[in-house]
């Protein structure tokens, strides 16, 4: 047996104390020490507030009152009702298509030039792109911000250039689709990340494939078709599904930043309008029934994702 | 034997953080932690503390824990540390304790859900809004006591006040202490520079607007962020101008009464957007850029009018030009020979409901609803306060003289406090953004916002 992990002999005395000794005691006792910590944990931080949003969506609750009003599923019936409820989910989804596809065809794009392209600055294009993953979010929103300013900003400065009246464009103010603003900064902020894990998995690609496709005339294209695609694909669904499920919980620090979920409530999407209806306008049962949205909506979204994605993995043997 | 005493110690670690979960769950209430923001242990609290131990013989009645909460924000926290301190130095039978800081409201949050407020609230920033308070239920009742109540001079707290306070169905719950305007603001230097009118009604205003952007400066900036600031310092006024100088429609509108906003008043005042809009006064970068960024491009002279509270000279000291002058109207939207309308913003004091110490809260009302409190007010939070006669105290900066000018003249028609149902003030905001850039025409902000009104009535 080697020696006895400290944890083992602990929950051994502990929790199987009548049956010391048997092997088969120690082994549950040892998957018992790494697991129910976490169960533990788990539970207090994940399960336990899950259910008391679930709870407090079924009242009608200011947030700060002593009284709750139970309402029973009226929140979700008044959710459902509610346009800017729709909006935010269309806003959030077009988050997710348009982060899906830009990161991974220019993650992926990255990615094949940095490492079957060899040239000199590799290495330092690779720190480059990858820096928007070292700063915060709310740093990138700010920056983002400055750029899209209608009167101090870059991009209409950079406009300016090739044209004779100054440009002076509200990026962040069209009346409909200004949440298309929104996708140039998540993609820029999120290639990184994506890129360093498929290169990684290029690396891992024997170069004697290659070598023999090369032989055999292929062209980059086709081999970037036959031999790189088919062998990161498993990264490219992790990156897939890790990039929707970060997108449906997390938009809301992006959207708050800039806009607030404006103008006229044209950005909103579910976390910033969570945010809006359970802090700003005192509506905090509404507000978790929200939550239970982007919950139920991430989850189906996932297992989508996870079923449509399943074939075709190649793995070398 | 090592294994075991690793045994000993990592059981420990688990028990002590158990316990320390455990306690976190449960006293999250009643840890009512004296001035927790503010390292400087304060010598009052502790002092009051060793006289509350002391027995009561001083003569004063108040005895036992008195809480009082406060923000600090924009207004500091001089003030209240010298007024809780002089309020202490008084009642020596007195425990007082101070619960103040930037985050105050989000910290005190639990307390106020588990029914264990403390007993004096002053409600400013984020997270406090004074009308969803008095629909939890949360704020004393404090109509009778305001028809009788003295200030510790002797004066009836009711005659002094500059403003008064907003009625929830005919009661009182809340008493205004700041008593600050929104307004319109330029730069005078700038306008004397260019030759240009100073504003004193909207045709002038108009004029003197083709004018700035014949210069090639836009004439208005707001905050489309933040549309609450070209509401109320644009819309509102405007509102009232149309309504005769009666004020009453915008308390009907704080009431969620459909019907005062189909009224033609509202109409009319969204129209005088339209017609800002229209003319291409309102710079492009509004809809988009917060409070912060609008005031900068103010301070720039790329904006010559910029819809703002007296609290912006303040704000900006920092970044202020040299040479700028201030110039400020409470409102720019009436007729030739109109009243002047000025929109007050402020910010209110209460007991609450469950305060175990109401007696002192009441004191302590009646202790800084004094002149020689209002005007340490003014001078050591920069801002006016709501007693009469203050405001034009001589230590005050020219553009709080200026509005206290405008405030104090019996030709200025001034708005009392009122606080809009969250919902409806949200579809406002939205639906005045909207308009400033044509999405919606003022029927249709008519329609969303009463709408918004009737559902939550």
């Amino acid at each position: 047996m080697g020696r006895r992990h400290p944890f083992s002999i602990f929950l051994q005395g502990a929790i199987l104390t009548m049956r010391t000794g048997t092997a088969k005691a120690q082994r549950y006792g040892f998957i018992a020490a790494f697991t129910l910590p976490a169960f533990a944990f788990f539970c207090i931080f994940t399960i336990y507030p899950v259910l008391q949003a679930l709870y407090y969506s079924l009242f009608d609750w200011s947030g700060m009152s002593e009284h709750k009003t139970f309402v029973g599923l009226d929140n979700f019936k008044a959710m459902f009702r509610d346009p800017i409820v729709w909006r935010s989910v269309g806003n959030d989804y077009f988050l997710v298509a348009g982060k899906v596809i830009g990161i991974m065809a220019l993650a992926t794009f990255f990615a094949v030039a940095l490492t079957r392209f060899r040239f000199k600055l590799s290495g330092f294009f690779r720190s480059i792109f990858f820096i928007p993953n070292v700063i915060s979010v709310v740093v990138i929103g700010v920056l983002w911000n400055f750029i899209y300013n209608p009167q101090i900003g870059f991009l209409n400065a950079f406009l300016s250039l090739f044209t004779k009246e100054k440009v002076d464009i509200a990026w962040l103010g069209f009346p409909a689709h200004t949440i298309w603003m929104l996708l140039p900064p998540a993609i820029w902020a999120g290639i990184g990340f994506y890129m360093i894990l498929i290169i990684a998995a290029i690396q891992n690609i024997p170069s004697s494939l290659y070598e023999a496709s090369d032989m055999e005339g292929a062209g980059q294209w086709s081999q970037f078709r036959s031999i790189t695609l088919p062998l990161v694909w498993e990264q490219v669904k992790v990156s897939i599904i890790h990039i929707t499920m970060t997108t449906l919980n997390g938009s809301f620090i992006i959207v708050w930043i800039m806009t607030e979920g404006g103008p006229d409530n044209s950005t909103q999407v579910m976390g910033s309008y969570m945010y809006q209806m359970a802090f700003r306008q005192f509506h905090f049962g509404f507000g978790a029934a929200i939550g239970v949205l982007i919950l139920v909506v991430s989850l189906i979204t996932t297992i989508v994702l996870q079923r449509l994605m399943r074939q075709e993995t190649i793995e070398l043997g | 034997m090592r294994n075991r005493r690793k045994i000993g110690v990592i059981s420990l670690a688990i028990l002590l953080v158990a316990m320390l979960l455990a306690a976190c769950g449960q006293k999250k209430g009643d840890t009512a932690s004296p001035s927790a923001s503010q390292p400087a242990a304060s010598p009052p609290a502790s002092s009051a503390s060793a006289s509350a131990s002391a027995p009561a013989d001083s003569g004063t009645k108040l005895t036992g824990d008195f809480e009082v909460q406060y923000f600090v924000g924009g207004y500091g926290d001089k003030w209240w540390n010298k007024v809780i301190d002089d309020f202490a130095k008084a009642n020596p039978g007195l425990n007082v304790i101070k619960s103040g800081g930037p985050q105050i409201n989000e910290q005190m949050k639990p307390r106020w859900i588990g029914g264990n407020p403390p007993d004096f609230i002053y409600i400013d920033g984020a997270g406090l809004n004074d009308r969803q308070m008095v629909e939890d239920g949360q704020l004393e009742d404090l109509t009778d006591w305001f028809k009788t109540a003295k200030n510790v001079d002797g004066d009836l707290i009711g005659d002094i006040l500059a403003q008064a306070p907003q009625q929830y169905g005919g009661k009182i719950y809340n008493i205004p202490l700041v008593l600050n305007s929104w307004g319109i603001f330029w730069d005078k230097a700038l306008f004397k520079e260019k030759g240009w009118t100073e504003p004193q009604d909207f045709q002038q205003f108009l004029q003197v607007g083709d004018q700035i952007k014949a210069a090639g400066i836009n004439p208005f900036i707001h905050t489309g962020k933040y549309p609450y600031y070209i509401n109320g310092a644009f819309l509102y006024p405007a509102i009232v101008s149309a309504n005769n100088n009666d004020p009453s429609i915008l308390q009907d509108m704080a009431a969620n009464k459909p019907e005062a906003f189909r009224s033609p008043a509202v109409l009319a005042a969204l129209n005088k957007i339209v017609q800002l809009r229209d003319k291409g006064f309102i710079d492009k970068a509004s809809v988009q850029i917060n409070h912060t960024d609008s005031q900068m491009l103010f301070l720039q002279h790329k904006d010559a009018f910029i819809p703002n509270g007296l609290w912006l000279p303040n704000e900006m000291s920092k970044d202020i030009p040299s040479g700028f002058d201030f110039g400020f109207i409470p409102s720019i939207t009436q007729d030739p020979g109109g009243k002047v309308v000025a929109n007050t913003s402020t910010a209110t004091v209460a007991v609450a409901a469950k305060a175990k110490n109401k007696e002192a809260a009441k004191a302590f009302l009646q202790f800084i609803f004094s002149k020689a409190q209002a005007s340490q007010w003014a001078e050591l939070s920069g801002a006016p306060s709501n007693i009469k006669g203050d405001i034009s105290a001589s230590n005050a900066p020219n553009y709080v003289k200026d509005a206290a000018k405008y405030l104090t003249d019996p030709n200025t028609v001034v708005i009392p406090t009122i606080t809009y149902n969250a919902d409806v003030d949200k579809a406002m905001m939205d639906a005045t953004l909207a308009l400033t850039i044509g999405k919606i025409t003022p029927e249709e902000w008519v329609k969303r916002v009463s709408d918004a009104a009737a559902k939550v009535k």
